[in-house]
């Protein structure tokens, strides 16, 4: 919608209808430049505010941090915690989300299996699982498992809730139309509830991968031998503002990169859902 | 002439309240009815009984000579509201009852194609649902229901929605399509100038319970332009129908300010 009167103040007429796709999904450069900007200004307030307080023991620079990420990368170090942390992310985040969009489309379709298992669901989703974690690395042992099975734990819950509630929310219209062509439950669930579901799914997906970053870091602070959670947590036993903040900025660009990856695939895979 | 579609003797009860009281209705080949009523007697539950939607209580519902109770393709069916898939564009909407039925072939898909041209969407068929206006969305929905070929097309108030001139320009449309092949069709309306412009004959049914109350064979020569809206027969029949109907519409209206 925002886009659209964009667009309207741009021409300077009233459009008589929804614009194409394509036009209406092209942000206006205007409020792109306001993000960016945002963005300079709070990491040039950051700058400046770390060069002020000089040297301190409690904070750094972007720059700094920028540099420091620079070298850890170039003596290999960086990409060695990366690659042990995004191992078990993308792990446990593949097979919590399965498992969560199994039991959600499970849950959606049988209302048996709604009631049975919702209570655990809206439960254990309402309880901060992430507590559990030095239990979980005392089961699984402080190697790669231990941190796959935080992640799972975080990931699945959004995913099952908004599963459930994408196929509950199938429009009974669209069900009842499918009906009259004959369409068995079979037909009705792939054909109808399924892609109904899909942006419901999607935005669990999305959803899930700041919880699964979360979980990964949580669990690599609480013990582990490697990973970025692992780098941040040395880093700050030392007072090492710029390693500990390169290790932050790293998981910010990896959310960030998610998240807009997600927000694409939203647009290719939901192109109806605006 | 044999009946294509007759229903025998239907009733439907929700708990206490009779929506359908022993209806019987024959309907011929490629005739146009229409059945009017006031909100509550019953003719969307009938016409979702006749799709095979919902069940009866008693009664039964024949095409062609045999009897049906599951949706099929030998019915078509135009929602009231707009009732496309939107994560579909028109030309998979247009084909997927098709689909459904495993008759998704090259002369299924020329004749769709042929279908969206004459209800007017050549050239939309990669359009999603929601990049058309409403009328372009129920042409949609018509051209779908089309699509499998059915037998008898059945009408739920598929007007209801549009604005007051877009519907007067979607009535002679769906004239025009009907004439270029005269399926049987049942449609259901509020709206008694729509129902006597449409159908060659008018089923008026009475409410608590759902009962037909009378039918009014409309005598205007076809194809009917526009303009005979405004003549004094056509007049004619309106006023009868509203006649019959008036004191249901006005105790229906009473119920509903009593209610809310």
């Amino acid at each position: 919608m925002s886009e659209v009167r964009l667009s309207e103040e741009k021409d300077g007429f009233a459009l008589a209808q929804p614009n194409h796709p394509a036009r209406a999904r092209n942000a206006g450069p205007n409020l792109k430049m306001w993000s960016i900007g945002s963005v300079l200004l709070g990491l040039a307030v950051w700058e400046a505010i770390g060069r002020s307080v000089s040297r301190s023991l409690f904070l750094t620079t972007p720059s700094e941090a920028v540099s420091t990420i620079v070298e850890l990368s170039l003596s290999g170090e960086l990409e060695r915690h990366a690659l042990v942390s995004a191992e078990a992310f993308f792990t446990g985040y593949v097979l919590g989300c399965s498992a969560g969009l199994f039991i959600g489309l499970v849950m959606g379709v049988s209302r048996r299996a709604n009631a049975a298992l919702s209570p655990w669901v809206s439960g254990l989703y309402a309880t901060p699982v992430i507590a559990i974690t030095p239990l979980l690395i005392l089961w699984f042992g402080i190697g790669v498992w231990s941190k796959i099975a935080v992640v799972i734990s975080l990931v699945i819950f959004p995913m099952i809730i908004n599963t459930d509630a994408g196929v509950r929310s199938t429009d009974r219209a669209l069900i009842d139309a499918a009906r009259s062509f004959g369409a068995n439950p079979l037909q009705i669930f792939l054909k109808v509830c399924l892609p109904s579901a899909m942006p419901f799914v999607l935005a669990g997906l999305k959803m899930a991968v700041g919880r699964g970053l979360i979980a990964v870091v949580v669990a690599e602070l609480f013990g582990a031998r490697a990973g970025i959670g692992f780098m941040i947590q040395q880093a700050s036993e030392v007072f090492s503002m710029p390693r500990l903040f390169a290790g932050v900025l790293v998981l910010a660009i990896a959310g960030i990169a998610l998240t807009s990856m997600f927000s694409r695939l939203e647009r290719v895979l939901v192109p109806w859902n605006r | 002439m044999p009946s294509k579609l007759s229903v025998r003797g239907l009733s439907k009860s929700f708990g206490a309240l009779v929506a359908l009281d022993r209806v019987s209705l024959d309907v011929s080949e490629g005739e146009f009815i229409s059945l009017v009523g006031p909100s509550g007697c019953g003719k969307t539950t009938l016409l979702r009984i006749i799709a095979g939607l919902d069940a009866a209580d008693t009664g039964q519902v024949v095409i062609d000579g045999f009897p049906v109770s599951r949706p099929g393709t030998d019915r078509g069916f135009v929602f009231q509201a707009d009732c496309l898939m939107p994560w579909r564009t028109v030309w998979r909407n247009a084909i997927f009852g098709n689909e459904i039925n495993g008759g998704n072939n090259a002369e299924a898909a020329s004749r769709t194609r042929d279908l969206l041209r004459l209800v007017g969407l050549g050239g939309f068929e990669h359009y999603y649902p929601w990049q058309l206006s409403g009328g372009m969305r129920q042409r949609a929905n018509l051209a779908r229901a089309l699509a499998i070929n059915p037998k008898v097309l059945l009408m739920d108030e598929p007007f209801s929605a549009l604005d007051a001139q877009t519907r007067e320009i979607m009535q002679t449309e769906l004239l025009r399509i009907w004439e270029s092949g005269r399926k049987t069709v049942v449609f259901i309306t509020h709206q008694i100038d729509e129902a006597v412009f449409l159908s060659d004959r008018v089923v008026v049914l009475g409410r608590r319970p759902g009962r037909i109350r009378e039918t009014v064979n409309i005598e205007l020569a076809r194809p009917r332009p526009f303009s005979i809206k405004r003549t004094p027969a056509f007049v004619a029949y309106v006023d009868r129908i509203w006649g019959m109907i008036e004191k249901d519409v006005r105790a229906s209206l009473t119920e509903e300010l009593t209610t809310h």
